[in-house]
C-alpha cells in the first residue's frame, strides 16, 4: 500500500455505496432514522431484497465508478428472510476480499455485518466507523483500471 | 422518457433540512423532460388526490417519489401510480427521512445526500420494467399424511370447511401413538376417550365423505408445486373388505401367530388381527409375512369363520393411486431416541427394562397384560426406577428437551401409585421440566407420593443399570458427586423424541429439509412453525418438533389455517412479478443457481441442459442472479442494469 499518499482526513469526505437488504438492515437504518441519531452523510444506500442478491460486479463497479468504500449489511446469522442468502453474501464478500487485495483495494473499505431491523444504535455505529476508516485510508487510487 | 419526481416536505420533517426546490432544480437538469414538485404531506389524502389528479395530467413514463421509507407507504404509492394507468413498476421510492433528514443535522449536507439518492433513483427508474401480477389454477384439495391426532385434527377441520381430503396413513388404523396411552397428562384422561370421537368424526361424521381415508398406504412419489402436486400412493393389501361387521371370528379361527408391533412386540397376535381393542376402523387387517397362504398353504381358516361372504379377500392386490392436490400436511409423528444407544442402561439386555412407550402399553387394559403392571416373571413391582432425559440435554446424543417426558414419567408415578400403592418410585433426572398453565400439578402429585424419591444425575453414562437376581442393580453418580445404589424390580427409560423414519422418506421425497435430531425444518421457527421449507407444504404435530397433543392439534389447525387463506376454493393463485427468470440462450446448465435456490425453486431440464425457475415458488431473494456465471438469470425489479444504473448516478 505505497502508493497512496498522506491523506487529509479533515477535509476528504469518501463517497461510500452500502447495499442493504430489505428486511433486516434496511429496516436496521429506519430505525436509526426514527431515533434520529445522527451519522455521517458519506453512505448511498442501494436497496436490495436480499444481501443474496449483492453481486461481487457491484462491488467491483463501485469502485471503479469512483467509491472509496462499500458497504454489504446483511441481516444476522440464522435470521435471513430468504433463510440464507446472508450466508451466500458473507462467503462472496470473503472471496471478493481477496480479489480486491490483488487490486491494492484494502480490505477496510468493503465492510460486511450484520444489522437486524432492531439495530438502529448498530447501524449507526458501523456506519460511523466506516466512515472513520476510510476517511484514515483517504481516497481510493486505483493503480490499474478494475476490469 | 418523462420522470415525474414528487419530493415530500412531510410537514417540515423533510423540508427543515432538504431544500427541495434547490433539488428539482439541480435533478431535473440532468434528466430532460423530467419535472419535479413538492407536496406537503404527500401520504394524505389531499396529498395523494394532488398525485394522483397530477399524474392523469402530466402522464410521466416513470415516477420517483422522495418521501419516508418505502417501507411504510411503496404499496400505497405503487396502487396509485397503477390507478393513474401507469405500470407500478415504473415507480422508484426514495428513502428521504428516515435515512436523510432525520440523521443529517446540517440542512446542506441533508439536501447533498437527498440529491444523491433521488438522482440515483431517476437514473434507476429509466431502466425499470413494466410487470404484472399473474394468476394460476389452483386445487383446493389437501393431502394430509399421518393419521395420528394433528392429521386427524387437520383433516377433519378442513372437511368441515368443505375440503376434500386424501388422508394417507401407513399403519392399518388411525389415531397415533396416544390412542395406544391408557391416560394422557395432565388430567389422566384416558387417550381413546379423547382421541376415539374426532377419529369416529373422521370415519363417520358428517364431513366424512370429504375425506378419502387411504390405511396401509405410503407416499411412492410427489412432482408439481403448490397449487398442483402429483401424488402417487401405494397401498398394501389389506385382504379384508370394509364390509366387514368387525366381529372377530376370523381372528379366534387363525392358526398362525406373530409378534404383535402395537404392543412394542411384547406379545403375540394373529396373523387375522384387529390391530388392538377398539382400534378403528374397528377392521382386521391379514400381516401377510405371517399369513399360512404367503407360505403357500391353503389355509382359508378366518374366511370360513367370517358370517360375511367376501369380507376376507385374499386375492386383495397393492393398489398404486394418483391423486391431484394443491397443499400437503405432513404429520407422521415422531419416534423415540434408541435406547440401545446408551448401552449402561441396560435396554435390551437387563429384564425388565422398557422404554416409555413399552410401559404405556403395559399400563394399558388393552395392552398385553391387560393393563396389570408386572415384570417378565409375572410379579408386581415393588420398586422402580423412571430414568428421564434419556439421550436427552446430552450432547453425545441429542442436544434437545423434549418438553413432554417429565409430564408423562410423572404420569407413570400416578398411574403406579395407583395400581400398585406402596410401590417405591425413583425418578432419575437431570432436569426436570413442566411448563404450560396447567401441567406443573403432575409434578406436585409425584412430590406428594410419600413411596417416589428424586435423585438428580449428571451425566447418564454415569448410571450404570446391570441384571442382578432378577432385579436391576442400578449404581449412579449424583450431579452433586455423590455415588449411590438401588435395586429395583422395573426400569422405564424416557427418551428423546427424534424425527421418524417416515420422515426422513418423506423428507427426501418431498424435498424437506430436516434438523439434526430428524424434525422437519420450518420456513421459520417463529412466525411460520407450521409451515415447511417448501411453498404449499406444512407441518403439523410431532414431525416439526417434540409436541404434545395440544401442540400437535393446534399446529393442526395453523397447517389447515394457510390452507384455507392460500387455497381458497375457485381462487387462482397470484404470482409475484418480483422473481428470477432464466434466459435459456445463456444458460450454460452449470446448475450452480440450484444449489444456491434456498426454495428449491429452480430445476433442470436434462433434454434442454438449461435451468428454470418455478415462478411460483420463487421468492425474489436474488442469491441465483448473484451467483449465476453466465449471466443468465434476470432478477426482476432488481435488474443488474437497474443497480448499475443506481451505482453509476451515486458516483458521477
Amino acid at each position: 500500500m505505497t502508493m497512496q499518499t498522506q491523506p487529509n482526513t479533515e477535509s476528504f469526505e469518501p463517497k461510500i455505496v452500502g447495499f442493504l437488504c430489505n428486511w433486516c438492515s434496511y429496516a436496521g437504518a429506519d430505525k436509526a432514522g426514527a431515533s434520529q441519531t445522527p451519522y455521517p452523510p458519506n453512505v448511498s444506500v442501494i436497496r436490495v431484497m436480499c444481501s443474496g442478491r449483492v453481486d461481487p460486479q457491484f462491488v467491483l463497479e463501485a469502485f471503479r465508478k469512483g467509491a472509496d468504500g462499500v458497504m454489504i449489511l446483511a441481516c444476522h446469522p440464522g435470521d435471513c428472510h430468504y433463510k440464507e442468502g446472508n450466508y451466500r453474501a458473507v462467503q462472496r464478500h470473503r472471496i471478493l476480499l481477496q480479489v480486491l487485495e490483488e487490486f491494492g483495494i484494502e480490505k477496510e473499505r468493503c465492510k460486511f455485518d450484520y444489522v437486524s431491523a432492531g439495530e438502529g444504535e448498530k447501524f449507526v455505529r458501523v456506519i460511523t466507523e466506516t466512515v472513520s476508516s476510510i476517511k484514515a485510508l483517504g481516497p481510493l487510487r486505483l493503480r490499474t483500471p478494475v476490469a | 422518457m418523462k420522470i415525474g419526481l414528487y419530493i415530500c416536505t412531510c410537514g417540515t420533517n423533510i423540508s427543515d433540512k432538504v431544500d427541495s426546490e434547490k433539488l428539482i432544480a439541480e435533478v431535473t437538469s440532468q434528466f430532460p423532460d423530467s419535472y419535479g414538485a413538492t407536496v406537503e404531506f404527500i401520504c394524505s389524502a389531499e396529498g395523494k388526490s394532488f398525485f394522483s389528479e397530477h399524474l392523469v395530467a402530466n402522464r410521466p413514463d416513470r415516477v420517483v417519489v422522495a418521501a419516508c421509507s418505502p417501507r411504510e407507504y411503496e404499496s400505497t404509492f405503487m396502487q396509485l401510480v397503477s390507478e393513474a394507468g401507469i405500470n407500478p413498476y415504473f415507480l422508484q421510492f426514495v428513502n428521504i427521512r428516515e435515512q436523510v433528514a432525520w440523521v443529517t443535522p446540517d440542512p446542506e449536507q441533508a439536501t447533498r445526500k437527498a440529491t444523491i439518492a433521488i438522482r440515483s433513483a431517476m437514473a434507476r427508474v429509466l431502466h425499470q420494467q413494466p410487470l404484472e401480477k399473474t394468476e394460476m389454477e389452483a386445487s383446493p384439495d389437501v393431502l394430509v399424511i399421518g393419521a395420528g391426532p394433528a392429521g386427524l385434527q387437520s383433516a377433519l377441520f378442513l372437511a368441515e370447511a368443505g375440503r376434500k381430503v386424501v388422508l394417507v396413513e401407513k399403519a392399518p388404523v388411525i389415531g397415533g401413538m396416544p390412542v395406544l396411552f391408557e391416560e394422557l397428562f395432565p388430567a389422566m384422561e384416558c387417550g381413546p376417550c379423547l382421541l376415539e370421537p374426532v377419529e369416529a368424526e373422521v370415519l363417520h361424521g358428517d364431513h366424512a365423505h370429504n375425506i378419502e381415508l387411504l390405511l396401509q398406504s405410503e407416499i411412492a412419489e410427489v412432482t408439481g408445486y403448490y397449487g398442483n402436486f402429483n401424488v402417487k400412493i401405494q397401498q398394501t393389501p389389506r385382504y379384508v373388505d370394509p364390509m366387514c361387521i368387525g366381529c372377530g371370528e376370523c381372528v379366534e379361527a387363525c392358526p398362525a401367530s406373530t409378534t404383535n408391533k402395537f404392543n412394542c412386540d411384547m406379545d403375540q397376535k394373529k396373523a387375522i388381527a384387529i390391530p388392538f381393542l377398539g382400534a378403528l376402523p374397528n377392521l382386521p387387517y391379514i400381516d401377510w409375512a405371517s399369513c399360512l397362504r404367503s407360505k403357500g398353504e391353503d389355509c382359508q381358516l378366518c374366511s370360513d369363520a367370517c358370517p360375511v361372504p367376501g369380507a376376507v379377500c385374499f386375492d386383495d392386490k397393492e393398489r398404486v393411486l394418483d391423486r391431484n392436490v394443491g397443499a400437503i400436511i405432513v404429520a407422521v409423528g415422531s419416534q423415540l431416541y434408541d435406547c440401545r444407544k446408551l448401552g449402561n442402561l441396560g435396554y435390551g439386555e437387563v429384564p425388565d427394562v422398557y422404554t416409555s412407550l413399552e410401559f404405556e402399553r403395559i399400563a394399558a387394559a388393552n395392552g398385553p397384560t391387560a393393563g396389570e403392571i408386572k415384570t417378565s416373571a409375572g410379579r408386581a413391582p415393588e420398586s422402580m426406577a423412571i430414568v428421564h432425559c434419556v439421550g436427552s440435554l446430552d450432547p453425545a446424543h441429542q442436544p434437545h428437551c423434549s418438553g413432554i417426558c417429565c409430564e408423562y414419567a410423572f404420569k407413570f408415578n400416578r398411574i403406579v401409585e395407583h395400581k400398585l400403592p406402596g410401590t417405591k418410585v425413583y425418578h432419575l433426572y437431570k432436569e426436570l421440566v413442566v411448563a404450560g398453565k396447567s401441567d406443573f400439578p403432575m409434578l406436585d402429585h409425584a412430590r406428594k407420593n410419600p413411596d417416589a424419591s428424586f435423585i438428580r444425575f449428571g451425566n447418564i453414562a454415569e448410571i450404570k443399570v446391570s441384571s442382578s437376581d432378577g432385579k436391576q442393580a442400578i449404581e449412579y453418580r449424583q450431579a452433586d458427586g455423590q455415588v449411590g445404589k438401588l435395586t429395583t424390580d422395573m426400569v422405564v427409560l424416557c427418551p428423546a423424541m427424534v424425527g421418524s423414519e417416515s420422515s426422513a422418506k418423506l423428507a427426501s421425497i418431498l424435498d424437506l429439509s430436516r434438523n439434526q435430531a430428524g424434525f422437519f425444518d420450518e420456513m421459520n421457527g417463529r412466525l411460520h412453525a407450521a409451515q415447511s421449507t417448501v411453498k404449499g407444504i406444512y407441518l403439523a404435530g410431532s414431525c416439526q418438533a417434540p409436541m404434545d397433543i395440544r401442540g400437535a392439534s393446534t399446529q393442526a389447525m395453523a397447517a389447515a389455517g394457510y390452507v384455507l387463506s392460500g387455497l381458497a376454493d375457485g381462487k387462482k393463485l397470484t404470482i409475484e412479478p418480483i422473481v428470477a427468470k432464466v434466459d435459456e440462450d445463456r444458460c450454460s446448465g452449470c446448475r450452480i443457481c440450484g444449489v444456491v435456490c434456498p426454495y428449491k425453486a429452480i430445476s433442470f431440464d436434462p433434454d434442454k441442459h438449461v435451468s428454470s425457475v418455478n415462478e411460483l415458488i420463487c421468492h425474489g431473494c436474488g442469491t441465483c442472479v448473484a451467483a449465476c456465471p453466465a449471466g443468465a438469470i434476470q432478477g426482476n425489479h432488481f435488474t443488474n442494469d437497474q443497480i448499475f444504473a443506481e451505482i453509476e448516478a451515486i458516483l458521477q
